[in-house]
């Protein structure tokens, strides 16, 4: 039983930290049918962001805690930073282009990216040191989950609950939605949005850099290759979701987390990647549209 | 109040207007008939800003327009009812009128003006929290009319409202066109297939072929004109 329920949190971490990604994906599809490629890439610069701001507050002897709040602060800045200038680079001349010139244009900036980072930082795994604090009441569940993973869930958490009241309830969520449903409308009513997109891509890297720095700190090691097989994970789970839906997107995380979780846990861990892709081509055959997406895939 | 001078406007290579002119007064009702693929819609999209027109100049209140994009020209005060009334499906009846006040920050007014529409059409009061795609056709258009009117535009643009609708609900929605033009000031630009209906309560009207305007003239002229009869009028 313990064992199931190690698999259990161990799933609903990596689901979390799909979701995070997966968010992302889907914001931007929904708004501007992209698959928005370098977004895994947003996700290892933001990990790397922080691993560069710790290292110097930690030779500084500031506080932990204080290093981390920064830290993270920084990666989410920074990777924002890079998810809005490669839609303005990359994306926004293409638009009204045949869909596949954005589609590799976005493979050309993940590609970019990657061995800009590869460059700068080589390939090597670097540590990644864990600023997250013991939790006094995990003692006796040790084993079983760590503080870390807690974090991950509390944080995720907070993230779709503050997702959901902006796209819910505020204007700009509202003009979010419009401009997803019909976008030459949405210009008429008045809405500038250009804006919202760019708006959509801070969004969606910003809370992948959160994922990064959450998921950097539980490994304790990353590199530049990180951003690829965790954004074509997060990508698998939007499509199992529905891609363009949200709550799609967490619920395609969540239910990818756990099969891989089990399937390592009671089968095996050689082919955990496999498995996930393996999944990917089964729902494109047997439900192409994911769990709560929309069965209509052109836009009225 | 607009005038359009000499405007072309391309589809890619297709020049889809070729040099039009037209000049609209405020308060007035004017309509825009001709047959399907002449340029009627291409003409709104280019006076919104959707499709700029690559040659040519469109003043509005005076001020050049055609460079501006379409979120400063609706701040100006012009609104569209695009064809096929392009209602946003997923969001609610409420929540569509609210994006129709999108650039509008005086809160009190705005829900003056939402109670005003809700006495127009009390159906939209009844299905406020149903979604936009879930009505039929004719409550479509008049929830695409009302959006357009939360904008509280100086100008607005109607693109074939009377399109597929039962003529008991074209009638009531002309009406309120007519309403609104009178009890409010608003100037209407009209364009329509339906040139019976539209020179009826139109004051004055052009005639578009093939992207040129042919004939201009006041409406009770144009429904008595031989050719206009026997091209649109089907007598």
């Amino acid at each position: 039983m313990d064992y199931f329920l190690e698999l259990f949190l161990g799933g609903l971490t990596r689901g979390s930290i799909y979701a995070l990604i997966a968010l992302g994906y889907t914001m931007v599809y929904g708004i501007i049918e992209l698959i928005n490629f370098a977004h895994g890439e947003i996700y290892m610069i933001g990990a790397f962001t922080a691993l560069i701001v710790i290292s110097v507050l930690t030779m500084l002897g500031w506080n932990q805690l204080a290093i981390l709040a920064i830290a993270t602060l920084a990666a989410i800045v920074w990777s924002s930073a890079y998810g809005f200038t490669a839609e303005k680079v990359a994306y926004k001349p293409l638009r009204g282009a045949p869909r596949l010139s954005p589609l590799i244009s976005a493979i050309g900036v993940s590609l970019f990216l990657q061995n800009y980072v590869l460059l700068a930082q080589t390939s090597d795994f670097l540590p990644f040191p864990n600023l997250i604090p013991d939790f006094k009441f995990l003692e006796p569940y040790e084993g079983i989950v760590r503080s870390t993973e807690i974090v991950i869930y509390v944080v995720t958490a907070a993230v779709l609950v503050i997702l959901t009241v902006l796209i819910k309830f505020t204007k700009l969520g509202k003009a979010m939605r419009a401009t997803a449903q019909d976008r030459d409308m949405a210009m008429l009513v008045g809405v500038n949005v250009d804006r919202v997109i760019s708006f959509t891509f801070i969004v969606g890297s910003a809370t992948a850099a959160l994922g990064g720095v959450l998921i950097a700190s539980h490994i304790g090691q990353i590199n530049f290759y990180i951003g690829f097989i965790a954004g074509i994970k997060a990508f698998v789970a939007a499509v199992l979701g529905g891609i363009g839906s949200m709550p799609g997107a967490v619920l395609g995380s969540l239910v990818l987390g756990w099969t891989e979780s089990f399937f390592t846990g009671y089968i095996s861990s050689d082919y955990e990647d496999v498995f996930a892709f393996l999944f990917l081509v089964l729902i494109l055959i047997f439900r192409p549209s994911g769990i709560l997406g929309r069965a209509n895939t052109d836009k009225v | 109040m607009l005038k359009l001078k000499d405007i072309r406007t391309f589809y890619g290579n297709i020049m889809a207007l070729k040099g039009v002119s037209m000049d609209i007064s405020e308060g007035e009702i004017i309509t825009l008939i001709g047959a399907n693929g002449a340029g009627k819609s291409t003409t709104l999209m280019s006076i919104c800003g959707i499709v700029p027109p690559r040659s040519g100049e469109i003043l509005f209140m005076g001020k050049p327009i055609q460079h501006m994009k379409p979120d400063r020209i609706v701040s100006l005060g012009i609104s569209q009812v695009p064809e096929g009334r392009r209602i946003f499906p997923y969001l609610t009846v409420l929540e569509n009128l609210d994006m129709g006040a999108f650039l509008r920050n005086d809160k009190e007014n705005v829900k003056r003006d939402l109670e005003y529409i809700f006495e127009l059409f009390p159906i939209l009061a009844e299905r406020r929290y149903q979604t936009g795609g879930t009505l039929s056709g004719g409550e479509q258009q008049m929830l695409a009319i009302s959006r357009a009117l939360m904008a509280k535009p100086r100008l607005l643009l109607l693109d074939e409202p009377s399109l597929g609708l039962a003529p008991l609900v074209v009638k009531q929605i002309f009406d309120i066109i007519t309403k609104v033009n009178s009890e409010q000031g608003t100037t209407i630009f009209l364009v329509e297939q339906n040139a019976n209906l539209a020179l009826k309560v139109a004051h004055r009207g052009y005639v578009m072929e093939n992207g040129r305007i042919t004939l201009s003239d006041n409406a009770a002229s144009l429904l008595s004109n031989e050719d206009v009869k026997k091209a649109y009028l089907g007598l």
